[in-house]
């Protein structure tokens, strides 16, 4: 008994109480469900067999209806337009902005650091902000966008079926935007000078150095950020119930918000459950970049 | 190298392109401070023509505003508490050593980083339901979006413990301590400072929680804001100023304590995110 408090105190048990009692909470309350969600997808979930533990197993039939829902196809390609298209959006533009605030100018790094408030602001307020702006009839941005002459017609960005999705990409870029630029910065920040200054004197131009010593010199950060990026976009859930809800017609759905409607308006658990899943073997192929983009720094 | 531009000159147009990206929320306040024919003039007025701050209070009484945040309050302190006080202890051990069962600690905890909270929920929530957790809705809102917070403090935070110097707990080992004893009075003043950003974090974002509490608080008592905020919004809404000043209320402690330690969080994330 003794020894044990000995260890606890001065040896290996202290190191193993500590990572434990973590990792016993994640596991129950987050490797546990992961488990529980696949073992339902293959159950019969209703309201009546909710509280219980065994239920009758139906193999791959949840699978089979979810497919052949309506909508499937249509909030699979939603999903693919959100996700490709927010991170498309979010890298571009943080790259951009990251360059340009990788030049040296009094209060850079201040202003910089201001974008970030998009990302600490709870995701619900962003999507409020943003349904307002993107209103047909009195939004601001119909009204800047007929300024500059881009459009002559309002656009009516939540209740088309064309323009529903790209709605949600344009809150969801603002969203993610300033969290890319700021670890694409941190990446650039890292390249040594003089390797530019070699290239200068050898008389590249900024184009070519940016294509043969900026891009090749930030690929493990590229790869880290653009995985968080679709770890980030695939978590995106609280700008939907702000903006469309899914609407019109599940134009704007997207897997993650159909798979909490199935269950939570429609309370078909199975159903969500199985789409949940069906979900999480893309998010494993993004977490398996990530990891492997972070691994030489886990390695040491 | 030959500079056309001066630095003033790139600093007016980083202030230009602040000011673009921030333009959202200086509309929501504007918005905010309109009154309700104005709010829908043709084209919209960039300032108010009298600027009312009369739907504040307005808000702040018809839609409850002291029962949600209070709510938000209790939750995003309760995620807090045990993400900081489980957290810390095992970031601190995937800093400090390097082997294989560090390694594949440190594989769960990445992994678990990445779940979407909207596979988690119905899987949480019907466990839930079957230990009967759900009779204590916040309670059970809160150890979902700990588990949620943890990992990615875990991961912050172990990069904090990682610029601890060794030497410092090596040598008060040496001077008799115990791992207990080096670990609270020699690593945890030095890394206090990075664990407090980290927490602060934390907060900021369980104050948002939104999924969870949606779907497993069900009496709009124990609701926080932004269950209160989404019940506001509804598809036919145009109380937009109402709306607004709402999320002005939610947001405008965040901002504040964001903009106060944007130097903190900014370098704690940089150091964090990456590694």
């Amino acid at each position: 008994m003794s020894r044990i408090l000995n260890a606890l105190r001065d040896g290996v048990g202290f190191d193993i109480l500590l990572v434990g009692a973590a990792l016993i909470f994640l596991l129950a309350l987050a490797g546990a469900p992961l488990l529980y969600n696949v073992l339902m997808s293959f159950q019969q979930v209703d309201m009546f067999t909710l509280g219980a533990l065994f239920r009758p197993f139906v193999g791959f039939d949840n699978y089979v209806a979810v497919v052949r829902q309506p909508e499937f196809w249509l909030v699979t390609r939603n999903t693919f337009i959100f996700v490709f298209g927010s991170m498309a959006g979010q890298f571009v533009l943080g790259f951009a902005l990251a360059l340009f605030f990788a030049q040296r100018f009094p209060g850079a790094a201040t202003i910089r650091g201001l974008f970030l408030v998009s990302w600490v602001m709870p995701g619900l307020v962003v999507g409020a902000i943003w349904s307002w702006i993107l209103a047909g009839d009195f939004g601001v941005l119909n009204v800047i966008l007929k300024t500059f002459g881009i459009i002559d017609t309002n656009i009516f960005w939540k209740s088309d079926p064309n323009f529903s999705i790209w709605a949600v990409v344009i809150a969801n870029i603002w969203l993610g935007l300033a969290f890319n630029m700021l670890l694409l910065s941190v990446g650039l920040a890292a390249i040594p000078r003089d390797l530019y200054e070699a290239a200068e004197l050898d008389g590249a131009n900024a184009f070519q150095r940016f294509w043969t010593i900026t891009l090749p010199m930030m690929r493990s950060t590229i790869g880290a950020v653009l995985s968080l990026g679709l770890i980030g976009t695939l978590q995106q859930f609280d700008l939907f119930p702000a903006l469309t809800e899914g609407g019109p017609a599940n134009t704007s759905n997207v897997a993650g918000f159909w798979s909490w409607q199935l269950s939570f308006q429609l309370y078909d658990f199975a159903k969500g459950a199985t789409v949940s899943v069906m979900m999480f073997l893309l998010v494993l192929f993004a977490s398996v970049v990530y990891v492997r983009s972070t691994r030489h720094e886990v390695r040491g | 190298m030959t500079k056309p531009y001066t630095p003033w000159f790139l600093l007016a147009v980083a202030l230009a392109l602040a000011a673009v990206y921030l333009f959202p929320l200086y509309w929501m306040y504007v918005t905010s401070l309109k009154g309700s024919s104005e709010i829908f003039a043709n084209p919209p007025t960039f300032w108010p023509r009298d600027p009312d701050t009369s739907v504040y209070p307005e808000v702040w009484a018809r839609r409850t505003m002291p029962v949600y945040l209070w709510n938000s309050v209790v939750i995003a302190s309760g995620v807090t508490a045990i993400t900081v006080i489980l957290g810390t202890g095992c970031a601190y051990v995937l800093a400090r050593y390097r082997n294989v069962w560090i390694d594949i600690g440190l594989f769960c905890v990445l992994m678990l980083q990445v779940l979407p909270a909207s596979v988690m929920v119905t899987p949480l929530f019907v466990g839930f339901n079957q230990v009967g957790l759900l009779s204590y809705p916040r309670t059970a809102v809160v150890l979902a979006a700990a588990a949620k917070a943890m990992p990615f403090f875990v991961v912050l935070v172990r990069a904090t413990f990682m610029s601890v110097p060794r030497e410092l707990e090596e040598a008060a080992l040496v001077d008799g301590n115990s791992r207990i004893g080096a670990f609270f009075s020699i690593v945890l003043p030095l890394a206090r400072n990075g664990i407090l950003v980290c927490a602060i974090l934390t907060f900021m974002s369980a104050f948002g929680e939104y999924i969870y509490s949606k779907s497993i608080i069900q009496s709009p008592n124990l609701q926080p804001a932004s269950v209160g905020l989404s019940g506001f919004l509804g598809p036919n809404s145009s109380d937009w100023s109402g709306i607004m000043a709402y999320s002005a209320i939610y947001v405008t402690p965040i901002l504040a304590a964001f903009v106060i330690l944007q130097r903190r969080i900014v370098s704690g994330l940089t150091s964090g995110a990456l590694k």
